[in-house]
C-alpha cells in the first residue's frame, strides 16, 4: 500500500501503535524506549521508520498515531548530493540544486507527507521538533516547522531530544496523545483534542 | 528501512499468569478475588475503548457517505473554507458543553427539590445557606443599583459640563466674528469710493474759499481805506493768516 489510511484496519484489543518517522535512528530509538517506558494500562507498539511509503509486504496493526520527527540541526549534506549528481549526469544542475536547499531531515519528512491520507490529518498525525535549545546549531529555522505544521492543521511540540528529562516528558505526552487517538480513552476522540491543542491563528512575532 | 519493537505487557495479563496456583488458603482466595477484580477492570476498561472506537468508525461512515466537491479550489479560498469548519467545529463544541451545563444545572435542582422534599423543611444546615445566600443577593443588588446611580449622577455631570463648554466655544467664536466684522466695516469705510470723492470736493471747496479769500482782500487792500479802524474789514484782512484747512 502507497498511502497510509487511518482506521483501514479493525483495531487491536486493548492495542495502540504508534508510528515515528524521522532521518534520526538514534534519537527515534530514544524516544520509543521512553514511550514504552511509560506506565499505561493498554499495551503500545511503537513503529519506527525513516521515510514513507512503508513497505506492503509486513503485516502490521492500523496505525493510530504518526509523529514526524524534524530534527533542526540536520545539515546539509553535500557529497551525498555530489553521489547523486554523479548517477543521473542527464540531470540539470539546477535539480540538484533544489535537493540541496532543505536539510534532508525536513525533505525526508515532506516527502512522507504525500504517502500519508488527506484523513490522517484529522487529529492523528503531529510534528516534533528537536534541537530548539541550542540556536547556533540550528540550520532549520523555526518558523519553516511552524509553517509546515500550520499548513497541515496539526499539532507541533518543540522538544530536546536529547536532554532525558525532556525526552521522558515528551514520551508521556506522545503515549498520551497516542490513547486519545487509538480510542482508549473515552469521551474524547482525536478530532476533539486537535481543536483543544489548536494555537491562536496570529503569527508569530518575527525575531528581531 | 522498518522496524518495529515489541510491546509492554499490560499489568493484569502478568497477574492473571503468576496466580494461577489452586489453593485453600485464604491469601489465596483473596488473591483470586483480587484476579477477578482486575478482570472486571479489564473487562470494563475494553468495553469503554470499544464503545469509542465504534463511534470513531460510524463518525467516518457518515463522514465518508457526504459528497465532497470534486473540483479544483483556489488556495486562498481553501484556507477560508479550512478556517470556516474549524470554527464551525468549535460551535459544536461550545454547543455541546453549554447544553452539558444546562443539563447538569437541571439535574442539580431536581436532586436538591428531592432532598428538601425528602427532608424536614425546618432542615437547619440547607435553609440557612439559602437564607444566607438570599440575603448576599439582595445587598449586590442594593450596592449595583446604588453604584448604577451613582454612575448616572456623573454621567449628568459630564454632560453639563461638555454642555457649559460648547456653549463657551460658541459665545467666543460669536465675539471673534464680531470682532473681525467690525475691522472689516471700519476697512471698507476708510477706503470707499464716496469718502474718497467726499473728500476731493472737500479739498476743492477749501481752494475755492482761500480764491474768494484772497480776492476780498486784495479789493480791501486795494481800495485804500483804513482797514484797521473797522473790526470787520481788519478781521477778513487778518484771515489770511489762518490756514482754512485748519476750521
Amino acid at each position: 500500500m502507497s498511502v497510509l489510511r487511518p482506521l483501514d484496519k479493525l483495531p487491536g484489543l486493548n492495542t495502540a501503535t504508534v508510528l515515528l518517522v524521522g532521518s534520526e535512528d538514534a534519537l527515534l530509538q530514544q524516544l520509543a524506549d521512553s514511550m514504552l517506558k511509560e506506565d499505561c494500562a493498554s499495551e503500545l507498539r511503537v513503529h519506527l521508520a525513516k521515510a514513507l511509503p512503508l513497505p506492503s509486504n509486513v503485516n502490521r496493526p492500523r496505525i493510530d498515531l504518526i509523529v514526524f520527527v524534524i530534527n533542526l540541526h540536520s545539515k546539509y549534506r553535500p557529497e551525498k548530493q555530489g553521489l547523486c549528481c554523479l548517477h543521473c549526469e542527464v540531470c540539470p544542475p539546477l535539480v540538484c540544486f533544489l535537493a540541496l536547499a532543505w536539510p534532508p531531515s525536513l525533505q525526508h519528512v515532506e516527502e512522507s507527507l504525500h504517502h500519508v491520507d488527506a484523513s490522517f490529518f484529522l487529529g492523528r498525525v503531529c510534528f516534533l521538533g528537536t534541537g530548539a535549545g541550542q540556536e547556533h546549531h540550528c540550520s532549520l529555522h523555526r518558523n519553516t516547522v511552524l509553517k509546515l505544521a500550520h499548513t497541515y492543521r496539526s499539532p507541533l511540540f518543540f522538544c530536546d531530544l536529547e536532554v532525558e528529562d525532556f525526552q521522558a516528558t515528551m514520551a508521556q505526552r506522545l503515549v498520551r496523545m497516542l490513547l486519545i487517538c487509538a480510542g482508549h480513552v473515552r469521551g474524547v476522540s482525536a478530532l476533539n483534542l486537535l481543536s483543544l491543542l489548536r494555537t491562536s491563528e496570529t503569527p508569530p512575532p518575527e525575531e528581531l | 528501512m522498518e522496524r518495529h519493537l515489541q510491546e509492554q505487557t499490560a499489568a493484569e495479563s502478568a497477574d492473571s499468569g503468576g496466580t494461577g496456583r489452586a489453593g485453600g488458603l485464604p491469601h489465596v482466595a483473596g488473591a483470586q478475588e483480587a484476579r477477578s477484580d482486575d478482570r472486571m477492570t479489564l473487562l470494563l476498561r475494553l468495553r469503554a475503548q470499544t464503545k469509542q472506537q465504534l463511534l470513531e468508525y460510524k463518525s467516518m461512515v457518515d463522514a465518508y457517505e457526504e459528497k465532497t466537491p470534486e473540483q479544483i479550489i483556489q488556495e486562498n479560498q481553501i484556507e477560508a473554507k479550512v478556517e470556516d469548519l474549524e470554527n464551525e467545529i468549535e460551535e459544536v463544541k461550545i454547543a455541546l458543553e453549554m447544553k452539558n451545563l444546562a443539563l447538569a444545572r437541571m439535574q442539580l435542582s431536581t436532586a436538591l427539590k428531592k432532598n428538601l422534599e425528602k427532608n424536614d423543611t425546618m432542615n437547619s444546615v440547607l435553609m440557612d445557606n439559602m437564607k444566607h445566600i438570599l440575603k448576599l443577593n439582595k445587598l449586590v443588588m442594593k450596592s449595583q443599583q446604588e453604584s448604577w446611580e451613582l454612575e448616572e449622577k456623573l454621567l449628568d455631570v459630564r454632560k453639563k459640563r461638555l454642555q457649559l463648554k460648547q456653549a463657551s466655544e460658541r459665545k467666543l467664536l460669536e465675539i471673534q466674528t464680531e470682532k473681525n466684522k467690525q475691522k472689516e466695516d471700519l476697512d471698507n469705510v476708510e477706503n470707499s469710493d464716496k469718502i474718497k470723492a467726499m473728500q476731493k470736493n472737500l479739498q476743492k471747496e477749501i481752494q475755492i474759499t482761500t480764491v474768494i479769500q484772497h480776492v476780498f482782500q486784495n479789493l480791501i487792500l486795494g481800495s485804500k481805506a483804513n482797514w484797521a479802524e473797522d473790526s470787520a474789514l481788519k478781521e477778513t484782512v487778518l484771515q489770511l493768516e489762518k490756514n482754512l484747512t485748519m476750521i
